[in-house]
């Protein structure tokens, strides 16, 4: 068999066209979200030589062998188990910095010692219609103020179980593309730029999917993936084309739960596990808030019962509720304040029941409890933060190293440019020597 | 990190993630130096906040121990200017119990010196039942009304209650606001205990004709009177001692407020002096690394390829 030098030449140009224009796709897509530069991999074509035959030269040119996808798989995996993991400490922390903004930025601690306040100096005139006021309008603050942090408290809570509900959705809708990207990666040819295509595509949505809920991913020979939530062991959320649903429930307090296909699942990193802790977080914070506002409420109630108005008849209630969310002033006339002890006339200037309100408030010490409160949470914000802080450092650069390793570099990309360029105008000179050679012949007479 | 040969995607990232780090931490000092206050939020540092949120509670309670401080103060000096005025009058008593003791004075002129003695005893009276800083009776106890009252028979009964308010001057301090009339008005001598607008009453009637030996009865009066004198500087001695105890909780709290405003300032202020250094630092790294971003970022092989 001999060659054809001009078939050789063409199957040159059609290789040199081919890497130019997998080159300009490189350059098309530098910045595109999950692109893994691809490299078109050439091999020689060229025949063995048959029995008697060994001097023949059998060479037939080039051939595409097939279009290579530069994507390093433990890189991969290491973008997806960082980046779940930052999602879960970054959701977290989202979270209690709401929690400890709706503590915070409802001023029920500073309320809590205006009402200290108003009380200590009713001592000083108990009968003194405007110092009445103040206690009235310092314990209405302290009321409102309760409730604007229970509201707060609820209405981050209702964000955050939204933004749960949001991935749950999310989860199953990329479980069902990924079982249709599955499906046809099983049906595509290996090494062609269509699986190439499906499979960036893959890779795009397994990494979408880890930010949400922590998964683990095993890869088929024909490339498609079984994703199963948590270990290797854990329940399988995709397999082939089939998903099982994902689905979110939530106990009395506020607090969430996940169940995949009707069966209990824990998230243990991703987005939905920092939104179930924080949850879990704001049910205690509101609980404690809560006994705080229901001591208050009961301390200012048992001394009002045990004392007299200014009008001499025995105190009532002056709030009213058993917790922050429905705490509320049942008194609005300042002289309803019970200042003297049982048995004192009207307008008695005595403040022995004053004292022992203001002693069972210390005891109850509400303003060291919401302090306590505070801490707590702004400490678990201080703390998380770090975590999430290193968790993010460790995310971005497993996403560096991968990009690094399977991005797109311009400046090679402008070598192989030029490379591919020469190659195939030497194929074109090739071209020429070919028909040169014919010419040759034909003009032999 | 160690990464040779590197994509153009990822030295983007790298360059972006490093300068959006330097730029949050500028904006940090900045808003630091702004508001003068290291911390933003609580979360910023917890143990700092939680002291911060103590020392403000303090320091609202102390604003009204101070309060209440003036205020015991002006009821103390009110009861101590009464008291001077019945001091006084107390002395005018005296002299005229010892001029009508003299043998010498006629019925007449006793009686003359009798209707003085009573009036004398009208403006204790009103002393007594002087109010104080708030409109009450500043020598009636804790009682709704006035101090003393007058019976059928012109005496002046005290009708107060047993004590004075007391008022807290912080720290678990305290002070008594005032005294109680029979605290200053009441006193014993060698013949058993009296009272003093009752003495002046009784002289007073004594002398206008109450009595077969008015000269005796102003000599049996001398003592009381001085024993009353008595009484009354004694009183005053004691609101001069409980002033001298609020100026002393006064520069106690004074000293406690530097205290916590110092510290105030240790823990949640800002040194503005490092803080516009260390700006000053990180403005420089800042625009370093972004003159070099532009300037590699500029690096490309298209642009030397034609």
């Amino acid at each position: 068999m001999a060659s054809d030098l001009l078939a050789i030449a063409r199957s040159g140009t059609k290789a040199a066209r081919a890497a130019l224009d997998v080159t300009a796709q490189n350059i098309a897509n530098a910045s595109s979200d999950g692109f893994v530069r691809r490299s078109v991999s050439l091999s020689e074509v060229s025949a063995a030589g048959g029995v008697g035959r060994t001097g023949d030269i059998s060479l037939s040119g080039v051939r595409i062998d097939g279009v290579t996808r530069n994507a390093d798989l433990f890189r991969q995996a290491e973008v997806r188990r960082t980046g779940a993991d930052a999602a879960r400490a970054d959701a977290e922390v989202n979270g209690l910095e709401n929690v400890e903004a709706a503590v915070e930025q409802a001023g029920v601690y500073d309320a809590t010692v205006d009402f200290e306040g108003s009380l200590k100096q009713l001592v000083s005139d108990p009968t003194d219609g405007s110092l009445r006021a103040a206690v009235i309008e310092s314990s209405r603050a302290l009321a409102s103020s309760f409730k604007v942090a229970s509201t707060s408290l609820d209405a981050a809570g209702k964000g955050l179980r939204f933004q749960a509900q949001d991935d749950v959705d999310q989860v199953n809708l990329l479980a069902g593309e990924l079982a249709r990207v599955n499906s046809r990666l099983s049906r595509a040819t290996e090494a062609s730029s269509d699986q190439s295509t499906l499979l960036d595509q893959r890779d795009n949505l397994l990494q979408q999917l880890g930010t949400r809920i922590d998964t683990t991913a095993t890869f088929a020979p024909d490339k498609t993936v079984e994703v199963r939530i948590g270990g290797s062991g854990g329940p399988v959320l995709l397999s082939g084309q089939a998903t099982s649903p994902l689905a979110m429930t939530m106990a009395s307090d506020g607090t969430i739960g996940f169940t995949l296909g009707g069966g209990a699942v824990t998230a243990s990193s991703g987005a939905l596990a920092g939104r179930g802790q924080a949850l879990t977080q704001l049910a205690a914070t509101r609980g404690k808030v809560d006994a705080v506002a229901a001591s208050v409420i009961a301390a200012v109630n048992t001394a009002q019962a045990n004392g007299v108005d200014l009008n001499g008849t025995a105190g009532q209630p002056l709030l009213s509720g058993t917790g922050a969310g429905d705490i509320a002033l049942a008194q609005t006339d300042g002289a309803r304040i019970a200042t003297a002890p049982a048995g004192s006339s009207a307008n008695s200037r005595d403040t022995g029941n004053i004292a022992a309100l203001r002693t069972a408030i210390d005891t109850a010490d509400p303003a060291g409890k919401l302090d306590a409160v505070l801490f707590d949470i702004s400490s678990a914000v201080a703390g998380r933060t770090v975590t999430r802080d290193a968790l993010d450092g460790i995310a971005s650069n497993a996403k560096v190293a991968l990009q690094a390793q399977a991005g797109v570099d311009l400046d090679q990309e402008a070598v192989n440019l030029v490379r591919y360029q020469q190659a195939f105008q030497a194929s074109g000179r090739v071209m020429q020597v070919a028909s040169s050679l014919f010419d040759t012949l034909l003009n032999i007479r | 990190m160690t990464i040779v040969s590197s994509s153009t995607g990822a030295f983007f990232e790298r360059a972006r993630q490093d300068m959006t780090a330097l730029r949050s931490q500028t904006e940090q000092v900045q808003s630091q130096i702004g508001s003068g206050q290291r911390l933003d939020r609580s979360s910023d540092d917890p143990v700092a906040a939680s002291r911060l949120r103590m020392l403000a509670r303090s320091d609202k309670l102390a604003k009204i121990d101070s309060t209440s401080a003036n205020r015991a103060s002006a009821d103390l000096t009110l009861a101590d200017a009464a008291l001077s005025d019945i001091a006084d009058a107390i002395g005018r008593a005296k002299v005229l119990a010892q001029q009508a003791a003299n043998g010498t004075m006629t019925d007449q002129q006793r009686a003359s010196i009798g209707k003085e003695l009573e009036a004398l005893h009208g403006s204790i009276l009103l002393l007594a039942n002087s109010e104080d800083s708030t409109g009450h009776a500043l020598f009636g106890g804790q009682s709704a009304n006035q101090a003393y009252t007058l019976d059928a028979a012109g005496n002046a009964v005290y009708v107060g209650s047993g004590t004075s308010g007391e008022l807290p001057l912080g720290e678990g301090q305290s002070v008594t606001r005032s005294l109680t009339g029979p605290e200053f008005l009441n006193f014993t001598t060698a013949s058993g205990s009296g009272d003093l607008m009752g003495t002046i009453k009784t002289l007073a009637d004594a002398l206008q004709g109450g009595s077969p030996d008015p000269a005796g009865a102003a000599r049996n009066s001398l003592d009381a009177l001085s024993a009353g004198l008595d009484a009354v500087t004694t009183g005053q001695t004691i609101i001069g001692a409980r002033l001298a105890w609020i100026d002393v909780a006064g520069q106690q709290r004074t000293s406690r407020d530097e205290l916590r405003a110092g510290e105030e300032m240790d823990v949640g202020g800002t040194d503005t002096a490092s803080s516009i250094a260390k700006l000053q630092e990180m403005m420089v790294v800042l625009q370093a690394s972004q003159a070099s971003f532009a300037k590699v970022a500029g690096l490309s092989l298209f642009n030397q390829l034609n």
